[in-house]
């Protein structure tokens, strides 16, 4: 039980006068129940990637593996419906795949849509929603008066209503507040340590891919640039000769060494970075 | 969807595709309306090599405006086969006792069949040399004498523009909600009578949503930047009438009165 993904290339437009090559040759494996970052630039490939994970988009070449399941060039999938309740996939500001008249029903959808009885649904909207924060006062509201961050959180609980394996989260903290940014965070690392999930995320954001993730995938126009676990991956030795912005403590910790202190390699959360600090202040 | 070609502009370099647009939007009318003069072959005749000049002058190619028909085949063939069963004149082609096929049922289909060809190929012609903003400005220009009966113009200009501009965000936007409920397990293809219309729902009401947002935002970012339909307002592209305008509206008005007169004389 694991994803991989072997030789996996996807062309848009494939048989038109412009196609483009938005994956070549991607190699990965992402083991059940890590919490896995894939970053890039706008372009890179991150969204299409994704998008192969529940058949949403198909390999021009080569395969995808989920679970049982084989994503493969020019084949049909056996039981797709099941394939796409294994593995929930949040897009992009998710807030417009709203349209019930209540949060209840909006919930209940994804459920009642993979075969749940109506009441079960119901059951589980409530249960999910307590998930993301919004009480049972919200049920009978409708979805579109909510604010914006409400309505992603109703949005993700559509997604978690179904209880998928794996849950890919393509940038699920676009747009939203610092506050609402972390909450949302610290339900998808509750969901990945409680509940035992694979999570999958797009990210932008360092300080989240530093904080919450296991696993980086860096992807650079179309191709796998480096697969690392986020300790290695935050070292100088590798973000030095990558093109990304490191997160605020790593920058905090290399301003600090230009000036002469020395610290543990792996001191990348402020606890551990204020022992080691002190430690150096104890020398003298 | 992304390969539509009824309506689509290809980006080409050719005289065609450099006329006036007030000058193509005319000829384009008068060679529509010549089509619809009962002038007997000569006149379809006419016609036809002028449209295959124009392609070849456009260097758009034959095969995009046989694309083009390809969705009018179906309605092309039900005519036929109702003709055939509908039309009992002239000489009898063939006869099975219960049906027969009369000559007069064929030279009618040929004929509606001719029209819509020659009809789609000449509008097909304009708007796949015209660029959609140039396409809109011609319109403009066109309306504007009729601004003295009250007829706002440049505002449906403006609406013309705006519609056309939409329409490929529009598709973008429907085939991203299809996949965000996908995810959500709805099944777009099979399914009872009664999970299509709700899957087609959780599609409508979304994309409703989002153009409306849309267009707010548009109509707010417009204002914001001064817009008003009511004020004078100078132009990025100005146009202007060259030899080759003038002389293709004269050639066009003189086809259709040439078959007017031929039509008169048959």
């Amino acid at each position: 039980m694991s994803i991989t993904f072997k030789n996996l290339s996807h062309i848009y437009n494939e048989k038109t006068p412009f196609p483009s090559a938005a994956l070549k040759n991607i190699n990965l494996e992402i083991a059940d129940g890590s919490f896995t970052a894939i970053i890039g630039e706008t372009g890179s490939g991150k969204s299409t990637l994704v998008q192969h994970l529940n058949a949403l988009l198909l390999p021009t070449d080569g395969e995808v593996r989920v679970n049982d399941f084989v994503i493969k060039a020019g084949e049909k999938i056996k039981d797709l419906k099941q394939l796409r309740r294994q593995v929930g996939l949040v897009f992009q500001f998710p807030e417009y795949q709203l349209f019930e008249e209540t949060i209840e029903t909006d919930v209940a959808f994804g459920p009642k849509n993979f075969g749940i009885e109506e009441k079960e649904a119901k059951e589980r909207a409530r249960y999910v929603l307590e998930l993301v924060g919004l009480d049972a006062s919200y049920l009978e509201r409708s979805p579109f008066d909510l604010s914006g961050g409400q309505k992603r959180r109703v949005a993700i609980a559509g997604i978690l209503a179904f209880d998928p394996d794996v849950l890919v989260l393509d940038e699920p903290t676009a747009g939203l507040d610092p506050q609402g940014a972390k909450e949302m965070m610290d339900l998808f690392k509750k969901l990945n340590t409680d509940f035992g999930k694979t999570i999958i995320m797009v990210t932008h954001d360092m300080e989240h891919v530093l904080n919450y993730c296991d696993e980086v995938i860096l992807l650079k126009k179309g191709e796998v640039e480096l697969v690392s676990d986020v300790k290695n991956f935050f070292k100088d030795s590798t973000i030095d000769s990558l093109d990304v912005q490191p997160p605020h403590i790593v920058e905090f910790k290399r301003q600090l060494e230009a000036r002469g202190f020395a610290f543990d390699e792996d001191a990348f959360d402020l606890p551990t970075l204020v022992q080691s600090l002190k430690g150096e202040f104890d020398h003298e | 969807m992304s390969n539509m070609v009824l309506g689509r502009y290809l980006p080409l370099d050719s005289k065609i595709h450099n006329m006036d647009p007030r000058a193509k939007i005319i000829c384009m009318l008068c060679l529509l309306i010549a089509i619809f003069i009962p002038a007997g072959y000569v006149g379809y005749a006419v016609l036809i090599a002028i449209v295959l000049i124009v392609v070849l002058a456009s260097k758009i190619g034959l095969p995009y405006i046989f694309k083009a028909m390809k969705p009018m085949m179906f309605m092309m063939i039900f005519l036929f086969v109702i003709n055939m069963l509908v039309i009992k004149r002239g000489t009898m082609l063939i006869d099975l006792g219960w049906f027969s096929i009369y000559d007069e049922a064929i030279f009618q289909t040929l004929y509606i069949v001719i029209r819509l060809l020659l009809m789609i190929s000449i509008t097909t012609l304009l708007t796949a040399t015209t660029k959609p903003l140039d396409l809109t400005l011609g319109i403009e220009d066109l309306l504007s004498p009729f601004q003295k009966i009250g007829l706002p113009s440049h505002i449906i200009a403006m609406m013309i523009s705006i519609a056309l501009r939409f329409i490929p965000t529009l598709i973008e936007e429907t085939q991203r909600i299809m996949k965000a409920q996908a995810s959500r397990g709805v099944d777009f293809e099979e399914g009872k009578l009664m999970e299509k219309i709700r899957s087609i729902l959780s599609l409508i009401v979304p994309l409703f949503i989002s153009a409306f947002q849309r267009a707010e935002d548009l109509a707010y970012a417009m204002e914001a930047r001064g817009y008003s339909p009511e004020n004078k307002r100078t132009r990025y592209k100005v146009l202007k009438l060259r030899g080759f305008d003038i002389f293709s509206m004269l050639f066009s008005a003189a086809v259709v009165g040439a078959l007017i007169g031929v039509a008169i004389l048959l």
